[in-house]
């Protein structure tokens, strides 16, 4: 079970809703993961646009919503977004995200940093999407995030763990759940976040912008299941050399 | 009086509430959040807070997003 703040999931699957062709296909994909916790954004109301219901139907499959903050270049713009969404769900769950910058989308770690300290004191449970950094990982748990969400490569680059090796020192200290979020764009990928001890993994792109969405939810569903379940058993250790799995007998000799 | 909401001017005959305002709008509150001159309202006062003339007014919606 993952435990985040004071409530439990039986998947440690996140699905982002953003790039679904449609709203039906986004709902399908994660009925199909069972995924139970599904970002979501918000923005500025189009006038004279029909209003599309969103949110029923996730309500109705018992999911848990979580906005984010996309869209925020600064602590304070993150705050503002943070109270909108607060308002609007009528939940003190949080992804934060600031990111200034638009053509790589990192996080800007003293921004973020700052939001999160304010944040938590205003009640949020907040899970910041921040840098592969053990350093700032640290500080933002013990600004009381509930989780860190550090980035396997650039939003939407679907280039998988390029930040592999902070991630390991992430986990290994972390005392709350790290999600590893952003990037992964393979259903192996999350395998091997999950291996790795990762508590969750967040995906959005890879599934949505696959070619069948909703097959792409399933597997992303396995994926994380098997590497969980090799984490869990303890991955065998790898080896400079052959080590034999057959006896080495010399019953041949004779010949 | 007149209003911005979402930046477009907007004339109000009377000083509605919040509430009125998004049922002449013909807005569902569902997933609606509300700002008046870059403060939050919260929910529970949208059928109390008055608009005043000028006031700055912006509406949000929860969309799809990663």
């Amino acid at each position: 079970m993952l435990q985040i703040a004071d409530k439990t999931f039986n998947s440690r699957l996140l699905l982002g809703s953003g790039k679904f062709a449609s709203s039906q296909l986004m709902q399908q994909a994660v009925k199909v993961s069972n995924c139970q916790l599904v970002t979501l954004a918000i923005k500025r109301l189009e006038l004279n646009k029909p209003q599309d219901d969103l949110l029923t139907p996730l309500r109705n499959l018992n999911i848990k919503l979580l906005p984010n903050t996309a869209g925020a270049k600064t602590a304070k713009e993150a705050i503002f977004a943070a109270e909108l969404a607060r308002d609007a769900l009528q939940t003190s769950w949080l992804k934060l995200e600031i990111h200034p910058d638009p053509r790589y989308l990192m996080p800007d770690p003293v921004e973020t940093l700052l939001a999160a300290e304010r944040l938590v004191k205003m009640g949020f449970v907040v899970l910041p999407y921040c840098s592969a950094d053990p350093v700032l990982c640290k500080r933002l748990e013990q600004a009381g995030c509930a989780a860190v969400m550090p980035l396997g490569a650039a939003i939407g680059s679907n280039q998988g763990l390029q930040t592999r090796a902070m991630l390991e020192i992430i986990i290994e200290q972390a005392q709350v759940p790290v999600i590893i979020d952003a990037g992964l764009g393979a259903p192996s990928h999350a395998a091997a976040a999950m291996e790795l001890g990762a508590a969750a993994v967040l995906v959005n792109t890879a599934i949505a912008s696959s070619a069948d969405p909703v097959a792409m939810a399933g597997a992303f569903a396995n994926a994380v299941r098997a590497g969980r379940a090799a984490y869990l058993a303890g991955l065998a250790s790898a080896q400079p050399q052959a080590v034999a799995s057959s006896p080495f007998t010399d019953f041949l000799t004779t010949l | 009086m007149h209003i911005r909401l979402n930046e477009q001017l907007l004339q109000l005959t009377s000083n509605c509430t919040v509430a009125e305002l998004l049922q002449q709008q013909q807005l569902a509150s569902e997933g609606l959040a509300v700002a008046i001159n870059n403060t939050v309202i919260s929910k529970r006062c949208w059928s109390e807070h008055k608009l005043q003339s000028n006031d700055n007014v912006q509406l949000f919606q929860i969309v799809t997003g990663g």
